[in-house]
């Protein structure tokens, strides 16, 4: 990817009262970041792919495990339907499962989140795609839920995915692994990120307008879960407060990352959907341009880096979640089916 | 906040197609469908972030447990599979009483059942105990349905609060269509006994409020 230095005259934003968004910080540093590159451990013998792909198989089959048809079938297929799509990259729970290493916790600990955040996220899918929201006919390379199982019936797949997710955490998650004391804060850690204060306000947001720009939707839309995969790896190990606090924003600039490169892919290759986009939904690229998008996507690699670089002392175990940030920028491979 | 974001996306157009419900507008019909299926989310989930982060005085693996059993009695295999059930049965003329108690048993009673059972674990029952009271709470989720079918049938929308004649309506299979009117009443009266039957080794001055409970929705008439 060729980067222009020339920084662009930005465009008036909307800064929100309280805090700013991680991507008004990029626009705003953009220039500094460049300055100094401290040197970090070596990624480039990582194979992500691997890793990746291995983690998929095993979180798949413990989706499938999880969600077995039973009486009544119609909800358990709707439910599976969605959440077991082949086009799912699942990188909330590879996040996951990758933070929770990092700090010397066993995966078999992280697993049931991972799946968790899986349902979760497939529920918040689920329900994004009906016809009185974002109107979606297709997900993940299929149709989306509604328009094979009925509305009614997508309504309460979303509604029985929620709260699957967080038994599925209590029922399986070995607490000699993981004190309960643990469970409750990685419980009201997903809680939150799903939320009126996460994805839902993001949502809301995205549908209603309102005087904040799309950083604030793509923030609260796309940061909330990467946010929420790393922060829950990093409390299922024990992580420290601070640790945490490092997890949460790498997770953030990951994840908004992940979605304005997907922006401006979907830009460079099909103008159509382009316009799709800024009708219905906010699209980075479609509000900024690309040249914009791609200075902040940039600056969101440098500083996803930069949360990971106050955690050397743990040596060759940070290298995954690294890999994950030019993963996310570059796109060097596919996993799952790239079609959205 | 459980039931409520149950009732509003119940309410919904593509669900119940309430437009009446606790003697106000649906929560869609002020805000919209959008708005109503997200708030209904954002309820949920801030139920159990409020859960998990406010309930002092109780030992985490208690509270870690009554988590785990709410998400169990409003998901696939309560509430929901009761929602379920009944839209796959509207219109189905051939819902016998079996097929009907499913429906109420999930869609009903799941969450006073939960209700019940989370303050039991939460006060320190045993599991015998636990199940006593899973047991009174499953009889007065049953009959507080058929209460309500008996009062769809009997009162007005002004009196009810919510949308009467409904049933009727939309040929729903209800349990004075099934069994009659009378029937129905002999079948609330034995509901309440059974569920009063599980209270009886208990502190009766402690299991007041539950009986109390248990007479109100027998005799409620709204």
């Amino acid at each position: 990817m060729v980067f222009s230095t020339v920084i662009t005259p930005s465009p008036q934003l909307h800064f929100p009262k309280t805090t700013f968004p991680i991507i008004q910080r990029a626009i705003r540093t953009y220039s500094a970041s460049l300055s100094t590159t401290p040197q970090r451990i070596s990624t480039s013998q990582f194979d992500l792919k691997t890793y990746w792909t291995t983690l998929i198989q095993e979180i798949n089959n413990k989706l499938d495990e999880a969600i077995p048809v039973q009486y009544p079938q119609q909800i358990y297929e709707a439910m599976r339907y969605s959440v077991l799509a082949k086009g799912a990259k699942r990188a909330p729970p590879v996040m996951c499962v990758a933070a929770c290493e990092l700090f010397g916790g066993h995966r078999h600990a992280a697993f049931p989140t991972a799946c968790a955040l899986e349902m979760v996220h497939a529920a918040s899918l689920i329900h994004d795609d009906l016809p009185c929201m974002d109107d979606d006919p297709s997900r993940r390379g299929q149709p989306s839920n509604h328009t094979i199982f009925g509305v009614d019936m997508a309504i309460l797949a979303g509604d029985a995915l929620f709260p699957l997710g967080f038994r599925h955490i209590v029922s399986h998650t070995p607490t000699d692994l993981v004190p309960e004391i643990r469970l409750l804060k990685v419980i009201a850690e997903i809680a939150r990120a799903v939320g009126s204060t996460g994805m839902a306000a993001g949502q809301f947001l995205d549908l209603e307008g309102g005087p904040n720009g799309v950083d604030f939707v793509q923030e609260k839309k796309y940061g909330e879960m990467g946010e929420c995969s790393a922060v829950c790896g990093g409390l299922l190990a024990g992580a420290s407060d601070e640790e945490i606090q490092r997890l949460r924003r790498y997770g953030r600039a990951v994840g908004v990352l992940y979605q304005v490169v997907d922006d401006m892919l979907e830009a460079k290759t099909d103008k159509e959907i382009n316009n799709k986009k800024k009708n219905k939904g906010k699209s980075y690229v479609a509000a900024y341009g690309i040249e914009k998008a791609m200075e902040v996507a940039e600056d969101l690699r440098a500083q996803a880096k930069k949360e990971l670089d106050g955690l050397e002392k743990y040596g060759e175990k940070v290298v995954p979640l690294y890999s994950f940030v030019d993963y996310a920028a570059d796109r060097g491979f596919s996993v799952g089916d790239q079609a959205q | 906040m459980i039931h409520t974001m149950s009732l509003m996306h119940d309410d919904l157009p593509f669900m119940d197609n309430d437009d009446l419900r606790r003697g106000k507008p649906t929560n869609h019909k002020v805000f919209g469908e959008d708005v109503a299926v997200l708030a209904g989310d954002a309820l949920l989930a801030y139920a159990f972030e409020h859960m998990a982060v406010a309930t002092k005085g109780v030992p985490s693996e208690r509270i870690v447990r009554v988590i785990g059993e709410l998400a169990k009695c409003i998901g696939s295999e309560g509430l929901v599979a009761g929602q379920v059930v009944d839209i796959c049965s509207e219109g189905n003329a051939d819902v016998g009483l079996d097929h009907l108690e499913f429906i109420h048993i999930h869609k009903t009673a799941a969450l006073l059942e939960g209700s019940v059972v989370l303050g039991a674990i939460l006060g320190g029952a045993n599991d015998q105990e636990v199940e006593k009271l899973r047991k009174f709470a499953r009889c007065i989720g049953l009959l507080f349905q058929v209460v309500d079918d008996i009062l769809d049938v009997t009162k007005s929308s002004q009196e009810l609060g919510k949308t009467a004649g409904k049933d009727l309506l939309a040929d729903k299979t209800t349990y004075p269509k099934l069994i009659g009117i009378d029937k129905s009443r002999e079948f609330a009266a034995k509901l309440n006994r059974e569920a009063q039957e599980q209270l009886a080794e208990f502190d009766p001055e402690k299991a007041a409020p539950l009986i109390a409970l248990a007479n109100y929705i027998a005799y409620r008439d709204h």
